[in-house]
């Protein structure tokens, strides 16, 4: 496993070099990009899911506010941040100002280390894979903070659900990704999609791409991993203290997760931006990664809620397993074709 | 391991109403489950003893929401009971199918708040309500209110079922009949939902048998104990059906026993509208102000209500009851639920709660 240390001397140079500030003024360009993609695609995802979710349910969904009721997620968002903020008495307040925001700016900070066309990234770094995993491991340890934080037992019940989670879907998820870096030879993220240049790793490693794709609803709380908010039994677990405004960036946070989680899997397994060529890769990967965060949808619409026990056993016993299993077979294929 | 003690409740989205539930938590494991009643007591049977007889009728639909058309045939039968009042015959039959109808939409709703209760989306529940509405609709086609009917008059019914019922009702209940089948292959067909019920919340026989829960939470036991079968009122002993009962005693018996009540109601309705004599009429007395003396001073009426036996105990005076006790169903099997539930899981008590379909106003009266 080589890390592409053509890469790393690119940022270097970059930072090292006369052009920081155009650099810098890139970033930060590109980051409002981002940031304003994240946005249209954080809430038309809201909308969609309601009315998918409606739809499954024989009822209209949202109808009243502008056409369709596309805009009644607006409302709903006006409504909660013109609320004020309830300070905690017992909690920690500063956590559940800080981790909630962090968690977005995180969700953004991954999503500008992912290619969406071969040249449309913020840096091309050679250990991207490593980096966003290593991201994304942090947002169930900001859902812990804040669930001790806000001082209320259903927050800490919350809390220690999701560190047992963490411990369950985490590695299964690693050695996914060991998996596909063992395949491509690097952590690149642009070289794994080259890798996929004449077949997708899903037809490659479908076990993995099951493994992942469970993984990955459990890390962002889709069901039927959603225990930690499990509203029928935890009321709303760790944000039941968190007040309105932060409230209405959990629910975009959700969103901009799901599509972040949508995006990592087409890269990986989906071959990201690359398709027939009358498109450019941003919409084929864009494409991609909606199809994914149907499937999701599709999924909260018609599953159960686990029990944290049963999530520890999947993990465990048949996640660590399988994706073993995928480790092996892939080896064994590519010794093969060599 | 410290003992973490968690309130639930009275406001909280699965105890369906104001129940307040205290959990002693050991880690993950239900120690000890405590709960406190009477968020939603309204004195109805004290209030039954200001009012004339045929006056209190919607307070006693009031009691179970989702059943109200059962409550209510218990109470005018307690009363009928007491003035000695007989009931015309294609008024029992009408009465069995209303009721058996109600059982259906009363059942629809506890499988989808169960499935709630699961952490599934609304889909089922709203699957449920829709359904439940063609049933809430034939009812209201027979009583004029969708959803509190008063009409159950004493000796009969307010007035004659439409003319049209019956197709209406056959077209309903086949409709029904392809439906369940529908249920449960979604609702069995996954594999979470299996993982939860089977061989959790179990309530053995011989604690079914002396903590005295009736209805589906006892059939789920293996006690075959319907009132319909074992002390059979209005027509039902002429009516083909037969009291399912299963072994195991868990969630899964619990919320499959009400999917083979339905089938079972299904097939009394059909039997009763084959049977059901063409001549005569089923309507009952107007209401009075003034009702017939009564002929019985002390009487009992034991009625097999959806969510189990409701026993009406009467004591009658010359206008209006002197004394009305009632056996709810949902408060003798809520006081089950601290025996059921201990050593589960937190998650676990939930579908319990949900598999015991209690309704809170029952409960608390």
């Amino acid at each position: 496993m080589q890390i592409n240390a053509n890469s790393i001397a690119n940022v270097n140079s970059l930072v090292g070099s006369g052009n920081l500030l155009y650099g810098i003024v890139g970033i930060v360009v590109y980051a409002i990009i981002v940031a304003l993609m994240l946005s249209v695609f954080g809430y038309s995802f809201g909308w969609i899911e309601r009315k998918i979710i409606a739809r499954a349910q024989y009822r209209h969904g949202p109808t009243y506010v502008g056409k369709y009721g596309f805009l009644q997620n607006m409302a709903d968002l006006v409504k909660l941040l013109s609320k004020r903020e309830i300070a905690l008495s017992k909690g920690d307040n500063f956590m559940v100002r800080v981790s909630v925001p962090l968690m977005l700016s995180l969700s953004v900070f991954i999503i500008l280390l992912l290619p969406f066309s071969p040249w449309l990234q913020a840096t091309n770094i050679g250990f991207g894979l490593l980096l966003i995993f290593v991201a994304i491991a942090f947002f169930p340890m900001l859902v812990f903070l804040t669930g001790f934080s806000t001082g209320n037992k259903f927050g800490d019940i919350s809390a220690q659900r999701s560190v047992l989670m963490l411990l369950s879907y985490e590695l299964p998820m690693i050695v996914v990704v060991i998996t596909i870096a063992l395949v491509t030879g690097s952590y690149n993220l642009q070289g794994i999609i080259a890798a996929q240049s004449s077949h997708w790793f899903v037809i490659l490693m479908p076990i993995g791409f099951i493994v992942m794709f469970i993984a990955m609803l459990a890390e962002f709380e889709r069901p039927p991993f959603d225990l930690r908010e499990a509203d029928s039994e935890l009321i709303a677990g760790w944000l039941t203290d968190i007040s309105a405004p932060y409230y209405a960036l959990v629910l975009f946070l959700d969103y901009t997760r799901m599509f972040m989680g949508s995006l990592i899997i087409a890269i990986l397994f989906l071959g990201g931006w690359m398709g027939p060529s009358f498109l450019p890769g941003i919409v084929w990967m864009i494409a991609k990664a909606v199809v994914v965060a149907l499937f999701v949808i599709v999924v909260r619409a018609t599953t159960f809620r686990m029990r944290i026990d049963r999530v520890l056993h999947l993990g465990w016993l048949v996640l660590i397993p399988l994706s073993l299993i995928n480790l092996l077979i892939t080896y064994i294929v590519l010794l093969w074709i060599a | 391991m410290a003992i973490t003690r968690i309130n639930i409740g009275p406001v909280h989205p699965s105890t369906h109403g104001v129940l307040r539930l205290v959990v002693d938590l050991d880690g993950d494991t239900i120690e000890r489950v405590e709960p406190h009643v009477g968020f939603l007591h309204r004195g109805v049977e004290k209030l039954v003893e200001t009012r004339m007889y045929m006056q209190s009728p919607p307070y006693m639909e009031k009691l179970d929401y989702i059943a109200p058309l059962s409550y209510d045939e218990a109470y005018v039968s307690a009363v009928e009971k007491a003035l000695g009042v007989e009931v015309k015959e294609r008024a029992q039959y009408a009465r069995v199918i209303l009721l058996e109808l109600q059982r259906i939409a009363s059942h629809l709703l506890a499988v989808g708040t169960m499935c709630n209760d699961l952490g599934q989306m609304f889909t089922v529940f709203m699957w449920a309500f829709k359904d439940r509405d063609m049933v809430l609709k034939l009812l209201e086609e027979a009583a004029g209110n969708r959803m509190f009917y008063v009409n159950m008059r004493l000796g009969g019914l307010l007035r004659e079922l439409p003319p049209d019922f019956e197709m209406q009702t056959l077209d309903v209940i086949d409709y029904m009949e392809r439906r369940i089948p529908e249920y449960e292959r979604y609702i069995e067909g996954n594999p979470v939902f299996m993982e939860r019920m089977k061989g959790v919340g179990v309530l053995s026989q011989k604690d079914a048998r002396n903590l005295g829960v009736t209805g589906p939470v006892l059939r789920a036991s293996g006690i075959e104990y319907d009132v319909r079968k074992n002390n059979p009122y209005y027509v039902y002993d002429k009516l083909h059906f037969s009291v399912k009962s299963l072994e195991k005693g868990d969630n899964f018996s619990r919320y499959r026993i009400r999917m083979m009540e339905m089938r079972e109601s299904i097939r009394l309705i059909r039997d009763a509208f084959d049977k059901m004599p063409a001549a005569g009429d089923m309507l009952g007395m107007p209401v009075k102000l003034r009702s017939p003396a009564p002929v019985n001073k002390e009487v009992r009426v034991s009625r097999e209500l959806p969510r189990g036996e409701a026993l009406m105990h009467m004591v009658a005076d010359q206008q209006k009851p002197y004394r009305l006790s009632i056996r709810s169903p949902s408060f003798i099997n809520l006081a089950a639920l601290p025996d059921i539930a201990k050593g589960y899981r937190l998650a676990d008590l939930f579908s319990i709660l949900g598999s015991l379909d209690l309704v809170m106003g029952c409960v608390d009266r």
